[in-house]
């Protein structure tokens, strides 16, 4: 389990027995199987090579902006055979979470989103309202009298690049009613991008929302355990026997911590070596936490315990 | 007179105490929104309490954190409002104090990132800072827009025309850690006059110190920055004169306690009497700089004493 040993590299003899030791590899996308459009080079090998050899591969993705659907075809065009069961991310296990665990199949949710938030939302069954642009007009007073639409009984906030005043506005005064409930898909702090701009995440979007209100969301994504029940809630997975792998240490493999999964670290992402030995050595409980049994270069390492 | 050992009283104060009090001290400064007026209407007795300390030649300064008007719509709200001869350099906006930082204290060179209403704009304009120019066409978006070149410091406000691409273009710019990142204010929320409240400048600057990993520099209440002003423009101010008079446990007492002022909470702002003893009673002590040294129900309170002074003096 992450933390009660250093961390290794994962290569030559390591390999096999690793594989071997599971039945099941969660990956995470972002940084990991791809950077933007462009595909990690022998990604799609690796986990086509994966299925054949019989494990269960899923996806873990904090991003909210996409359906499962959209994520299928996404990985098609990549070379991944991947079915939309098989992907798990927010805009979904939000939609999850606020049709069984908060029990609004059928109740309306004011969005900050996505329309592939929306669409999740649709497919179980919870009505939503705010999605799309949103300025502001009139008077101060005006913004402050909004009109709340009486059905609405939970704020949910993903990723919403129509992010505005009046929307921050009007997810602020459905807060101040009693017993609305406050959702957010998860707190990454930027999109990775690249070509040097910064792209705020949806992190930023809920501080906001959170600071306004005076109110903490609950949060789906990693590291939040709830992504990782979704998927075994529908596939009865053994947790000893599933292996994490991600680019952050703050989501993915703390995620993988939290679960008891085994966990490794792709370096063709946001953390780095240094950063694994700066939790190592830091001899915080927490941060402990964060250390990988592994890492690798690139998934692709994991190719010559697959190919023989 | 602050309480033995540092401990406030944060009791309320009437008759006698209260005209103790305005013999002790020759400063007040004020804050506006819950203090002085709510909205448009002024509180009831309080333009009498301010004309009648300055006939006493008592110093009377206005400190707030509304960045979103200019000084000099304050100085025709007050005369609407029946406040005799307020002057420009009474009025302590934290719009004006961030064009002062950054005239005078950093001296800016390079242009200034203003996420912020035309208030807060005017303010740097009028101080000879230059603004990037907002002009984002309809469908410009992070990926392909273009940023300006020599921005020397991110200021964030108020910003009712806050968008996604504004914070992104922030993000960028605080990239450069040269770049200073500034705040007018904290405050999470603000009340309106029918006391509904709208988001404050203090959400849109915590979203910007998510993004950047940077923590902005504060130029409002609570931080000391506003009383600097204060004592540079009024040389020789000595803050046991001093008394700050505010609603608002988290900007105005804090404040008051940061710059070694004694303050004194009124009672038809945002907070509530309760608030001020259970920070009292916290085991926190930082939580006792936001206990108040007094508290009254209204600044019309000094009325009577004020009314005695005057009398007296006749």
């Amino acid at each position: 389990m992450s933390g009660s040993k250093g961390s290794a590299r994962l290569s030559g003899a390591l390999l096999k027995p690793l594989l071997d030791s599971v039945d099941c590899v969660l990956f995470d996308c972002d940084g990991v199987i791809w950077r933007g459009d462009q595909v990690i080079p022998g990604a799609a090998e690796v986990i086509n090579l994966l299925k054949k050899n019989g494990k269960r591969v899923f996806f873990l993705t904090n991003n909210s902006s996409k359906t499962r659907r959209m994520y299928a075809e996404k990985m098609a065009t990549m070379g991944f055979s991947v079915a939309p069961e098989e992907v798990f991310g927010t805009a979904y296990c939000c939609a999850a979470y606020l049709s069984t665990v908060c029990q609004l199949q059928g109740s309306k949710v004011y969005l900050l989103g996505s329309a592939a938030m929306g669409q999740e939302l649709e497919a179980v069954g919870v009505r939503h309202t705010g999605l799309g642009p949103d300025h502001i007009t009139g008077s101060q007073s005006d913004w402050a009298n909004v009109p709340l639409d009486p059905e609405v009984k939970a704020v949910v906030v993903g990723f919403d690049q129509h992010f505005s005043y009046m929307k921050l506005n009007r997810a602020m005064q459905y807060l101040t009613q009693q017993g609305c409930l406050f959702v957010g898909t998860n707190r990454d702090t930027r999109l990775p991008l690249e070509g040097g701009k910064i792209v705020p995440g949806t992190g930023c979007i809920l501080q906001a929302v959170e600071t306004a209100a005076q109110r903490q969301a609950q949060t789906v994504g990693k590291p939040n355990h709830y992504m990782f029940d979704c998927v075994a809630s529908q596939y009865g997975l053994d947790r000893a026997r599933c292996l994490m792998v991600g680019d952050r240490l703050d989501t993915d493999i703390l995620l993988g911590s939290n679960c008891g999964l085994k966990t490794l670290l792709t370096l063709t992402g946001v953390s780095t070596v240094a950063d694994v030995e700066a939790h190592e050595q830091s001899g915080c409980p927490e941060r402990r936490k964060m250390v990988p049994d592994y890492y690798v270069d690139s998934v692709a390492d994991l190719l010559p315990a697959l190919q023989g | 007179m602050a309480g033995a050992f540092g401990f406030k009283s944060c009791q309320k104060i009437r008759g006698p105490q209260i005209r103790n009090l305005l013999e002790a001290k020759d400063f007040f400064l004020f804050d506006c929104d819950g203090v002085i007026w709510h909205g448009e209407n002024a509180i009831s007795g309080a333009a009498e309490v301010v004309n009648s300390l300055t006939r006493h030649g008592k110093n009377v300064v206005f400190v707030t954190n509304n960045c979103t008007r200019p000084r000099e719509n304050y100085v025709h709200k007050f005369s609407r409002l029946g406040f005799t001869d307020v002057m420009l350099e009474q009025i302590f906006s934290s719009s004006y104090c961030s064009a002062l930082y950054l005239r005078d204290f950093v001296q800016v060179s390079g242009q200034v990132f203003v996420m912020g209403c035309d208030g807060l704009r005017r303010e740097l304009e009028e101080a000879g800072i230059p603004c990037v120019e907002e002009a984002d066409d309809p469908g410009a978006t992070i990926y392909d827009c273009a940023l300006a070149p020599d921005v020397k410091a991110v200021l964030v406000g108020h910003d009712d025309k806050l968008t996604f691409l504004k914070l992104a273009k922030a993000s960028c710019y605080l990239k450069n850690p040269e770049c200073l990142f500034l705040a007018t204010d904290t405050d999470p929320w603000h009340p309106l006059s029918s006391g509904r409240i709208l988001p404050g400048s203090g959400s849109l600057t915590a979203a910007l110190e998510v993004a950047s990993g940077r923590k902005a520099t504060v130029i409002g209440k609570p931080s000391r920055f506003m009383f600097e002003c204060i004592s540079s423009q009024f040389s020789g101010v000595d803050p046991a004169q001093c008394l700050m008079v505010g609603d608002r446990l988290e900007t105005d007492m804090l404040f008051g306690s940061n710059c070694g002022l004694d303050t004194m909470l009124t009672l038809t702002g945002v907070s509530q009497i309760e608030e001020a003893q259970e920070y009292r009673n916290s085991e926190l002590t930082t939580n006792h700089s936001l206990v108040p040294n007094y508290v009254v129900d209204t600044i019309a309170d000094f009325l009577p004493a004020l009314e005695e002074l005057e009398e007296e003096g006749n």
